[in-house]
């Protein structure tokens, strides 16, 4: 995506001529090329976007127990009437053997295939929008902004160049990717093959008898269960009795691993993105106001925040999590909210920890005298005048401290804790699988763990880039310290 | 004084390898240092002066590195890595007085271990030849200040304490890398004043590094002007600021307040100073000289004899090309 | 003196942040919405108003909210701790701490101490080879073990220490010193023998690399940056000029100074370690008090989880108070600036 274009092609910017307009997008009307572009793009999956947002909706309602869950359902089914060209029924995985060949799958093709096919195809169409969206900034950049160069110009340019930052945007990509995709990406359902699996009927292929039978997905679970060695596992890339494909291999329940874990990523993501949004909003304009009145009001933060910080971080989650565990709270989206709410009560102190230094710093400007000097509100000078300044700090520590809580929220559901089942979460899979790792069934363990190691390492690595790129003489002893702080790695999870 | 100067540097190549480029930060620089003598390395920040002087002591930072060249201390070459052999013979005095003290020691400590390594003294002894070496550079109260940590001291103090560390090793001679920008101009007059004085007295050669025009009116006998890696002027103090023979050099003595007429705006120079990345083929000021001509894009120039032992590296003043010289 | 006055400074900033701490967890359990009194009893109980009403009267919480706010704090801070309530039911409170704390702070010492020995060196090293492929490696090696969770590596290196004989041709738990078992409780009771404190040491080995392996990737950050920038400081060039020789210059002028960023980190890991002793004391199935808390907290015995939280507060501001100390001994710079 960024890397496409190359520095060379920077120079070219410079200048607004019709002939460098062309090295971009070869027309006359390049914006009205691109919004076609993004229509087109957008077409792919309408249906899957609007059954995702009033999915979200309903849970609401549902869990807050307001009237008009009735009517949401009704949308709901009817968003689920719009098309989705990139959805498993347009590539269906699932489907059987009938003696000769493959019936229901993906014009025929073994599940394994057509699966692969619509993962491929989902990470190619994330991967045009990602490179819709670069386009666009670049139109913007040179079409419609006033100024020919910005500070911020130079940031992305040195991002562009950082090539540990980039491994880390790639991994948050395909991380994000995943979440959001999830649905579309698993070989099965959380509700055919998890939730409901009783309701749920299957057909395949049944060696012994020679024929085509059907089974409750249910029991064809019972029978694909990973529970040891042999014949008593379903390993990553294997096929069941059943004829089901499993890219990571079953859980001991005999549920599909990748299944589990795609739909546990977008969990991941938006306790992780909530919680951090929270906290970034309360550690900001607690940092604002502390660094514009300083002295007492300071000093109240310092001590409210190090009271906070006394309490081990993950041990309040413990706490907090099983004392609101019963409100209505902690049923929105399985728990998922109330955990990105104590998250945040808990996380903000160590990002406002980190933000206090550079606002106390911007606060000594002169600029900030002069506005005082002119009569401008507080509210104003902070906004306007501060804020700025303390955005880039905003990006770094929010993305080290998204990997910090994907950790603990893993971490508590290990324990039991926080996401209620059957919401899939990487931690539990990580429990489950604990008695079986010295056993042929390793994988149910050490797969979700691998992972949450690398998209942990992504956010860390892009924080880096985003400092790097911000500030490249910042690779100070300092501001790493600050980062521990930030981080807080999960609390220790 | 001897006929053998104390140091000379020949041809000195500095080169930073960064992931692109290789940056010539020092590209063929020639001087030398007699015994005694105040010698000054004038020039624009990014000229290469202080590349040059972290050279002679070897102190040239990763991913920099002495590609040619010859750094003669008393005609024995310093560049074959015998730096060790000469420790103390040179000193050195860095521009940030705050950065030169190691903060988590004594002054007292970071004094005593140049004397122990430099004149054998150790406990008591070199205690008092700490307070000795501080009360010389005019550090009021020695006794006590010799047991405070750096961040006790004001700037002017802690560059007076580090010239002290620097007398301590007993140096023939003293690398001065802008000892008095990070200063106030009254404390500015006071270390070149301890400076002179010290030099009277020790007969200690100084090498002044610095791009204060007026600091080397002060403080020298000889000097070389340097711009982009190479020096382009060499002349005794006097001679250069009453003829200059060099439009870098002109151009450096109008910024100088007071020179021109006090009604005109100070002159300043136009752009910024080149980083060669390649072998010169053109005069690197031709861009920003107000005298360029034809030749200057196209032809290297060489140094210059002039009258005395001075010279100049402009075409200007190459009979060959007295076309342009004749301008003048 | 003034650096004894910047002490006396910090404690008495410290004795805020617990009563803070301390106010704060009081107002979740007692203030939240689940009533303690109803948790404490089994299911049958809870339908019997005398036995709630028993309870509640024991707790407290018939009296007014601000009398039992006071009552709590004043017993909290007299150490007048009371009995259990569901875990070890009835057991003396301070009796059962003592028991548990121990095995909790071996299990820490064990941690900072590994980290330290390990992070600090392999970080100091790769700063002094900055951009060798040493140092790439141990760089990308500190990156990633550091962003492992805690549980999923107990985990794994049970499941490779389980089975060490095929893996590395020895078996770990025979290997010097017989352990009855990978995992459990280190006994504690004869660490004055030698081999009774190797074998404790032994046995909470695995679990202390476990909970010790965010900090030292922490540490080795920190460590590789702080040397990387001292070592381009003007005073190390400065010193060498001087002819310092460079083992000297390592020693004494750059790796004294590379332990300043160190000390905060250090310390404010434990954080971590307080933290991840619940689970890493869950994995490798450690009596600690982690553990303790988390059974406090999942049974619902929520006076106990309480008091525990009161102990970790005092621990977590105890360290902070021992890194000020800290500091003020390697870096004169501490309590002179009038901060
Ligand atoms: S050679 Fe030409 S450009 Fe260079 S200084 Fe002389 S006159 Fe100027």
């Amino acid at each position: 995506m960024a890397g496409a274009h190359g520095p060379s092609s920077d120079a070219a910017d410079d200048e607004v001529t019709p002939e460098t307009a062309s090295t971009i997008l070869p027309t006359e009307s390049p914006t009205l090329v691109w919004v076609g572009l993004g229509a087109g793009l957008l077409a792919f999956e309408v249906g899957a976007l609007a059954t995702f947002l009033v999915a979200i909706l309903s849970d609401t309602l549902a869990a807050a127990s307001l009237p008009g869950v009735g009517f949401v359902e009704g949308i709901e089914a009817a968003a689920r009437q719009l098309p989705t060209l990139l959805s498993r029924e347009t590539v269906p995985n699932e489907g059987y053997w009938n003696g000769q060949r493959w019936v229901g799958t993906f014009l025929g093709l073994r599940p394994e295939v057509a699966w692969g096919i619509r993962v491929a195809l989902v990470y190619l169409y994330a991967l045009a929008v990602a490179g819709w969206a670069v386009l666009g900034y670049r139109l913007y950049r040179r079409e419609y902004r006033a100024a020919d160069w910005t500070p911020r110009d130079d940031v992305i340019d040195r991002f562009r160049n950082h090539g540990w930052g980039l491994f880390g945007l790639a991994v948050v990509f395909m991380f994000v990717v995943m979440a959001v995709f999830a649905p579309a990406l698993g070989p099965t359902t959380v509700d055919k093959n998890m939730r409901n699996s009783y309701d749920n009927e299957l057909t395949y292929w049944d060696a012994e008898t020679d024929s085509v039978e059907t089974i409750l997905v249910g029991e064809a679970n019972l029978a694909s269960q990973s529970r040891g060695d042999g014949e008593e596992r379903v390993g990553p890339m294997e096929y069941d009795d059943f004829g089901r494909f499993h890219p990571f291999g079953t859980l001991p329940t005999g549920r599909d691993l990748f299944t589990f874990i795609a739909v546990g990523s977008r969990i991941s993501l938006v306790i992780g993105l909530l919680s951090v949004g929270l906290s970034v909003g309360v550690a900001t304009s607690l940092a604002l106001i502390g660094a514009y009145y300083k002295g007492r009001v300071d000093l109240g933060m310092v001590l409210v925040s190090d009271g906070v910080m006394a309490m081990p971080q993950l041990l309040l989650l413990i706490m907090l999590t099983t004392v609101l565990k019963d409100t209505w709270v902690a049923g929105l989206y399985s728990g998922a909210f109330l955990l990105a709410l104590i998250f945040a009560f808990t996380g903000w102190t160590y990002m406002w920890r980190s933000l206090r230094g550079p606002a106390l710093q911007v606060s000594e400007r002169q600029w900030i005298d002069a506005a005082k000097s002119f009569g401008q509100r507080p509210r104003t000078i902070m906004r306007q005048h501060m804020l700025p300044y303390i955005t880039g700090y905003l990006l770094i520590y929010g993305s080290m401290t998204l990997g910090g809580a994907i950790i603990a929220i893993a971490g508590l559901s290990f324990l039991g804790l926080g996401v209620s089942p059957p919401t899939p979460e990487w931690g539990r899979a990580v429990n489950l699988g604990q008695e079986y790792v010295d056993t042929g069934s390793w994988h149910i363990s050490l797969i979700p763990g691998l992972l949450i190691t690398l998209v942990v390492t992504g956010f860390n690595a892009l924080g880096d880039g985003i400092r790097d790129a911000i500030d490249p003489r910042s690779d100070a002893a300092g501001s790493d310290a600050d980062d521990g702080a930030a981080a807080g790695r999960g609390g220790g999870a | 004084m001897s006929d053998e100067p104390l140091l000379s540097v020949r041809d000195l190549e500095v080169v930073f390898h960064t992931e692109r480029e290789r940056i010539h930060a020092v590209d063929g620089v020639t001087f030398e240092i007699r015994e005694g003598q105040t010698v000054g390395l004038v020039g624009e920040s990014g000229s290469g002066k202080s590349v040059t002087a972290r050279s002679i002591l070897g102190l040239v930072d990763e991913p920099g590195r002495i590609e040619g060249g010859e750094i003669l201390y008393r005609g024995e070459d310093l560049t074959e890595d015998n730096w060790a052999d000469h420790r103390g013979d040179i000193a050195i005095v860095f521009q940030d007085p705050t950065n030169s003290l190691n903060p988590v020691y004594t002054i007292g400590n970071q004094i005593e271990e140049a004397l122990r390594i430099h004149q054998d003294l150790r406990g008591r002894a070199a205690t008092d030849r700490a307070i000795e070496l501080l009360e010389d550079v005019g550090i009021p109260d020695a006794p006590r200040r010799v047991d405070e940590y750096p961040h006790q001291l004001s700037g002017g103090m802690a560059q007076r304490a580090v010239i002290a560390m620097a007398l301590a090793c007993d140096p023939d001679l003293l690398v001065c890398d802008e000892p008095t920008t990070a200063l106030d101009v009254t404390i500015q007059a006071q270390i070149l004043d301890l400076l002179a004085e010290l030099q009277a007295e020790q007969d200690l050669a100084i090498l002044f590094i610095t791009h204060d025009m007026g600091v080397i009116e002060d403080a020298t006998d000889w000097v070389n002007v340097i711009y982009a890696g190479e020096v382009v002027e060499r002349a005794p103090t006097e001679a250069l600021f009453d003829h200059p023979a060099h439009p870098y050099t002109r151009a450096l003595l109008e910024s100088i307040p007071g020179r021109t007429d006090p009604d005109e705006r100070l002159p300043t120079i136009e752009g910024e100073v080149p980083t060669p990345t390649g072998p010169a083929t053109d005069c690197r000021f031709a861009p920003r000289c107000p005298e360029a001509f034809e030749d200057c894009r196209s032809v290297a120039p060489e140094h210059v004899s002039l009258d005395g032992d001075r010279s100049a590296a402009c075409l200007l003043h190459d009979p060959a090309r007295s076309d342009g010289g004749e301008r003048q | 003196m003034s650096r004894l006055r910047y002490i006396a400074k910090r404690v008495a900033l410290s004795v805020p942040v617990v009563w803070l701490g301390t106010t704060m967890t009081w107002a979740i359990i007692y203030l939240g919405p689940i009533d303690p009194a109803t948790r404490l009893l089994s299911e049958g109980q809870t339908q019997n108003p005398a036995a709630y009403e028993a309870a509640r009267t024991q707790l407290g919480l018939d009296q007014p909210p601000l009398q039992h706010y006071f009552d709590w704090m004043g017993s909290l801070l007299t150490f007048d701790l009371g009995q259990t309530w569901l875990l070890y039911q009835g057991s003396d409170v301070n009796a059962l701490i003592l028991d548990f704390l121990p095995r909790t702070l071996w299990l820490g010492f064990w941690s900072v101490l590994i980290a330290v020995c390990i992070g600090v060196p392999l970080g100091f090293y790769a700063g002094m080879r900055s951009n060798t492929a040493s140092d790439y490696v141990a760089s990308m090696g500190g990156i990633v073990w550091r962003a492992m969770p805690n549980f999923w590596l107990g985990i794994m290196l049970l499941a490779v220490l389980g089975s060490s004989q095929a893996i590395f041709g020895f078996d770990w738990q025979s290997l010097w010193i017989e352990l009855d078992a990978l995992t459990g409780s280190p006994d504690l009771s004869r660490l004055h023998t030698v081999e009774g404190f190797l074998a404790a040491t032994k046995k909470v080995l695995p679990a202390a690399i476990v909970l010790g392996s965010a900090s030292m990737g922490n540490e080795m950050r920190i460590g590789r940056t702080a040397v990387l920038e001292v070592r381009n400081e003007d005073y190390v060039d400065l010193a060498r000029a001087k002819g310092v020789s460079e083992r000297a210059l390592v020693w004494k002028h750059i790796f004294r100074n590379a332990l300043i960023p160190l000390v905060p980190i250090i310390t404010s890991e434990a954080f971590l370690l307080i933290g991840g002793s619940v689970l890493v004391e869950t994995v490798f199935s450690i009596n600690g008090i982690g553990l303790l808390f988390f059974n406090a907290a999942t049974q619902g015995d929520l006076p106990l989880v309480g008091t525990l939280m009161y102990v970790f507060i005092l621990l977590i501001v105890g360290v902070n108070l021992l890194q000020d100390v800290l500091y003020t001994v390697i870096d004169p710079r501490v309590g002179l600036e009038g901060a």
